[in-house]
């Protein structure tokens, strides 16, 4: 099927993102990697959608294939990616270069690495803008000393002139920001943006990136393994595992009325204040799945606590909640269903029997 | 509704088949080594060599260049008729012997160096800098012309020498060139290792300082030591060529080198004089620089410029 | 700044140790005064000239004296005298510097204009079929010395196709630009070639390692076109061994001309520094050798200024030591 590469009609009806079954497997010398395999997602305009998983559950390499920057060599893609209303999975690098940092921008993990060493803070936010606005050098920084007012960065004149390594990680992250605010994209993709901050900086950066997104309208896609930072920052949240969906909702809801287990379980891994001091953190037992040979069935079952024998042998497909629709689940026996009950019950049984 | 998007697979091909390559190159390095050296250590066991006196006559006659290439004499004859592929053999052997021993030398005096200079740090290193950024200040092949020039003074100065034969004198000299780069990199490497967990875990725990050298560090230094001592001796391979060419070299037996130099004046009445020993000298560097590069991207070391 | 006195500092005490160190070495066995005289001159010298020439050189005072001596000559430009050829060192070296000099300017000059878009388009097209043959080309190169590429090179190019004149006059661009391009183009080849091929290999590996830091992907995400991302981001941030090596190579190239100017039958420093040295000419042998150590050492001093200019964190990091 040929793909119709549509004139950019930038209409505000429809949503800004729709992902169909979209797949990326990478060719190794150990077999093909099925980093994402079939995700299908919707974003609206000017919403925050948090993508929550385990190293390993694809969650980066989605947000890279949203973008698509991908390397080139011994990649597989498949599946519909439509932005804007147009098809963009399969442009090629040369035809994504208009939509990167203008329409689309994205923000890195590590700020430490993310800046190029070299050369001077202004000139790095300036780049985009000489290059998608076709600004004068002189537009361009000013600009820039704008943008890094908008991010609160004090003394913007002076650090306009400085270089990445003589500003903090947090400053780093909010030079980062400025860089992808720069064209006032319509979508952006920030990949575990606080991960390698200070937990104080982490905070300030998260509200920072909620402000920005409300001011101009933009939509958020925030991928993390920390269910704690969507939490108060994304419209909706999606749990993403062994390469799939497997819980989709709004984030109240999703709190409020969690279907599968994994979810419970990642939950559970966050440490509450609540908590008495020394008690044990719950961790996930077993390792994320092989994703060259991954697991028959339900992908979470050979480590999920009430697996039964049909999730070993069926892969549940996502299905909306009755009381939801837009909620979302992959599993054949949720939380809060009898056999999950059941089961628990069981557990803690065994569990005191034990003891 | 789903959409088969780009895919491109040749990609992996490409990366498989660029390893596949770089895999030639360090079978052919080891197969010509292996060929070379066995004709080298058994040439006067092995038919068709031919001793290396022997002279190839031209109606008995002993003459000038009286064969080119062909099948009397593979490679030629040189100025005093003698074959050309067997003296490119006994070169082997001489060649070999002198890059083999500058290496060692080289490697035992620099590799001290570095080790001390990167272990202890301080006044030790400070001093250690010195005496290699003084050798290196100094181009090498300079520092060689300068050595073998006064090596008769020295001996004559200092008898207990008195027993070094001109291939010996020429192999010290070499190893002497060898020591700086050697032990540059051997300390940077140690400089690294000195920070290593296990290094500091063993000085933690009270290790004196030499146990923690033999034991802990040196052993770590075995795979960079190896892959800088091949690349090594291709470069001091060149180098010897490169002191025989210029007069100072070993005039029997001969080196690839030496016999280059004798016949190079000659180039345009018997090329294959020249051109062989120059193809028997590029083949083994190429060898030791493929085998080299394929070590140090098993053992994940950074090419150093030597 | 401070970081700059030091390595002038460092300059300085290495070019000291090693003119002394040469001086001393090239007095080995000479044991009674008067010796040094007796050795230039060869042995049938009358005592007067060997006297005089003693006397004018302070040869018969201790060799610190000595050294002191030939040092303050040598900061007021006076390098001595070649007391076998019987003139002095600067008028030996005169007509010879610019040969060597323009051999090796060309050959570093063409093996960077060479090596630096071949190494970009291989790291770029990493694992293609041209950056396997740039691969395999450089491999062949590298282990191409001097001493083996020139007589292949004249056999093919003087002697079989007699492109190219045998001997290389010393043709200076002011008399005869298409002179000198003649003469100096295979001897300039024949070092260009092998250095070519080791910046290629250097800056390949650097850039391939530079292509995969998050900054490219960045650079790449703001939509910064591929030759601006390879040009400006990724080159920018690999020149680190190139220039190192740049430093180094500088040495080898003094050897390299050396061979170069025996096969062209070239009369540049190279062939000067052979003859002294071979023939015992104490003065060329100490001026020649300071003046070799101190360009190599200034020519290494200025790349790491180049560096420091290049990358702020050098900069700063020196600055703040």
């Amino acid at each position: 099927m040929s793909i119709a590469i549509q004139a950019s009609t930038r209409t505000d009806d429809g949503p800004l993102l729709e992902l169909e079954g979209v797949r990326t497997h990478f060719q190794t010398p150990r077999g093909v990697v099925r980093a994402v395999d079939g995700v299908s997602l919707t974003l609206e305009r000017g919403r925050a959608l948090g993508i929550v998983g385990e190293s390993g559950s694809g969650k980066t390499i989605l947000s890279r294939s949203i973008m698509g920057l991908l390397p080139t060599r011994g990649t597989i893609r498949q599946g519909s990616i439509r932005f804007e209303g147009r098809e963009i999975g399969g442009l090629s690098r040369r035809a994504m270069r208009d939509v990167w940092g203008k329409e689309m921008a994205m923000i890195f993990q590590d700020p430490m690495t993310s800046l190029n060493p070299l050369m001077k803070i202004g000139a790095q936010i300036a780049e985009p803008l000489r290059i998608h606005l076709d600004m004068s050098r002189s537009d361009a920084w000013a600009t820039a000393e704008r943008l890094m007012n908008d991010v609160r960065i004090p003394a913007a004149g002076r650090r306009l002139r400085q270089y990445p390594h003589e500003l903090s990680g947090g400053m780093r992250q909010r030079i980062m920001i400025a860089i992808a605010m720069a064209c006032g994209p319509t979508l952006l993709l920030a990949d575990e943006p606080t991960t390698a901050l200070d937990v104080t900086v982490q905070a300030q950066i998260l509200d920072l990136l909620g402000e920005q997104r409300r001011d101009r309208n933009m939509s958020l896609l925030l991928v993390t393994h920390d269910l704690g930072v969507v939490a108060g920052h994304t419209d909706d949240i999606g749990v993403m595992y062994g390469g799939k969906l497997v819980e989709m909702a709004p984030t109240a809801e999703l709190f409020a009325n969690m279907k599968m287990p994994y979810t419970e379980a990642l939950l559970q891994s966050i440490p509450k204040l609540a908590d008495p001091s020394h008690t044990r953190l719950n961790v996930i037992a077993g390792r994320p799945p092989d994703l060259v040979n991954p697991p028959v069935g339900c992908r979470f079952s050979p480590r999920c606590p009430y697996a039964q024998d049909r999730c070993r042998e069926e892969e549940p497909p996502l299905i909306p909640t009755v009381e939801d629709p837009r909620h979302t689940y992959a599993c054949w026996y949720p939380v809060g269903s009898p056999a999950y009950h059941e089961t628990k019950a069981r557990r803690q049984r065994e569990a005191e029997v034990a003891a | 509704m789903t959409t088969a998007l780009a895919s491109s697979t040749h990609g992996a091909a490409e990366v498989k088949s660029a390893r596949k390559a770089r895999h030639m190159g360090w079978m052919f390095g080891t197969a010509w080594l292996v060929v070379l050296s066995f004709c080298a250590l058994f040439a006067n066991q092995l038919p068709f060599i031919r001793t290396y006196d022997a002279k190839v006559r031209v109606a008995g006659q002993a003459k000038q260049y009286g064969f080119g290439p062909g099948w009397t004499a593979w490679l030629g004859t040189d100025n005093s008729s003698h074959d050309v592929f067997a003296r490119c053999i006994y070169g082997a052997r001489q060649t070999l012997f002198i890059g083999i021993g500058a290496t060692i030398i080289g490697l035992t005096v620099g590799g001290l160096l570095g080790v001390l200079g990167g272990y202890y740090r301080g006044w030790v290193d400070r001093a250690i800098s010195i005496i290699v950024d003084c050798l290196l200040a100094m181009p090498a092949l300079l520092l060689a012309l300068l050595l073998i020039q006064r090596t008769d003074q020295i001996k004559e100065t200092i008898t207990a020498l008195g027993w070094l034969t001109r291939t010996e004198e020429i192999t010290i000299t070499l190893g002497i060139l060898a020591i700086a780069p050697f032990a540059r990199i051997v300390r940077a490497q140690t400089l690294g290792l000195r920070e290593r967990d296990f290094v500091l875990a063993a000085r933690s725990l009270g290790a004196k300082s030499q146990r923690v050298i033999w034991r802990e560090i040196m052993p770590n230094l075995v795979p960079a030591m190896v892959t800088v001592a091949v690349t090594g001796l291709g470069i001091l391979i060149a180098a010897e060529g490169t002191l025989a060419f210029l007069g100072l070299g070993v005039a029997r037996p001969q080196t690839w080198g030496t016999m280059i130099d004798a016949a190079r004046d000659d180039l345009s009445k018997a090329w294959w004089a020249t051109i062989f020993p120059c193809l028997f000298l590029f083949l083994t560097v190429l060898s030791f620089n493929f085998i080299g590069d394929h070590l140090a991207r098993k053992f994940d070391i950074r090419e150093a410029a030597v | 700044m401070r970081y700059f006195l030091q390595r002038m500092l460092q300059f300085a005490v290495v070019f000291f140790l090693v003119t002394f160190g040469v001086m001393i070495f090239m007095r080995i066995g000479m044991n009674k005064p008067g010796d040094p005289a007796r050795t230039m001159l060869g042995g049938f010298v009358t005592d007067q000239k060997a006297a005089a020439v003693n006397k004018q050189y302070h040869l018969n005072d201790n060799v610190f004296v000595q050294y002191f001596y030939w040092l303050a000559k040598m900061f007021r430009g006076d390098f001595g005298i070649s007391v076998q050829q019987n003139i002095t060192v600067a008028n030996y070296m005169k007509g010879r510097v610019l040969v060597t000099f323009f051999l090796g300017f060309y050959s570093l000059l063409w093996a960077l204009i060479i090596a630096v878009p071949v190494a970009v388009y291989q790291a770029y097209r990493r694992d293609s079929n041209f950056d396997r043959a740039g691969n395999l080309f450089s491999f062949l190169f590298v282990s191409l010395p001097a001493l083996v590429l020139a007589p292949v090179i004249i056999q093919l190019f003087v002697i079989r196709w007699a492109w190219f004149p045998r001997i290389s006059e010393k043709v200076m661009p002011w008399q005869s630009l298409s002179g000198h391009f003649k003469n100096f183009f295979l001897p300039v080849v024949v070092l260009t070639l092998p250095l070519a091929a080791i910046f290629a290999r250097l800056l390949r590996a650097d850039i391939v390692q530079t292509l995969q830091s998050d900054f490219i992907t960045l650079a790449s995400a703001k939509g910064v076109p591929p030759s601006r991302v390879l040009w400006t981001h990724a080159l920018r941030n690999s020149l680190f061994s190139l220039l190192s090596s740049v430093g180094v190579q500088l040495g080898a190239l003094v050897g390299g001309a050396l061979v170069v100017e025996q096969y062209f039958s070239m009369k540049g420093m190279g062939a000067l520094l052979l003859t002294s040295i071979l023939s015992k000419d104490l003065f060329v042998v100490q001026s020649v050798t300071a003046i070799v150590v101190a360009v190599v050492s200034v020519a290494n001093l200025l790349i790491d200024l180049t560096y420091a200019f290049i990358d702020p964190r050098i900069r700063h990091a020196r600055a703040l030591t």
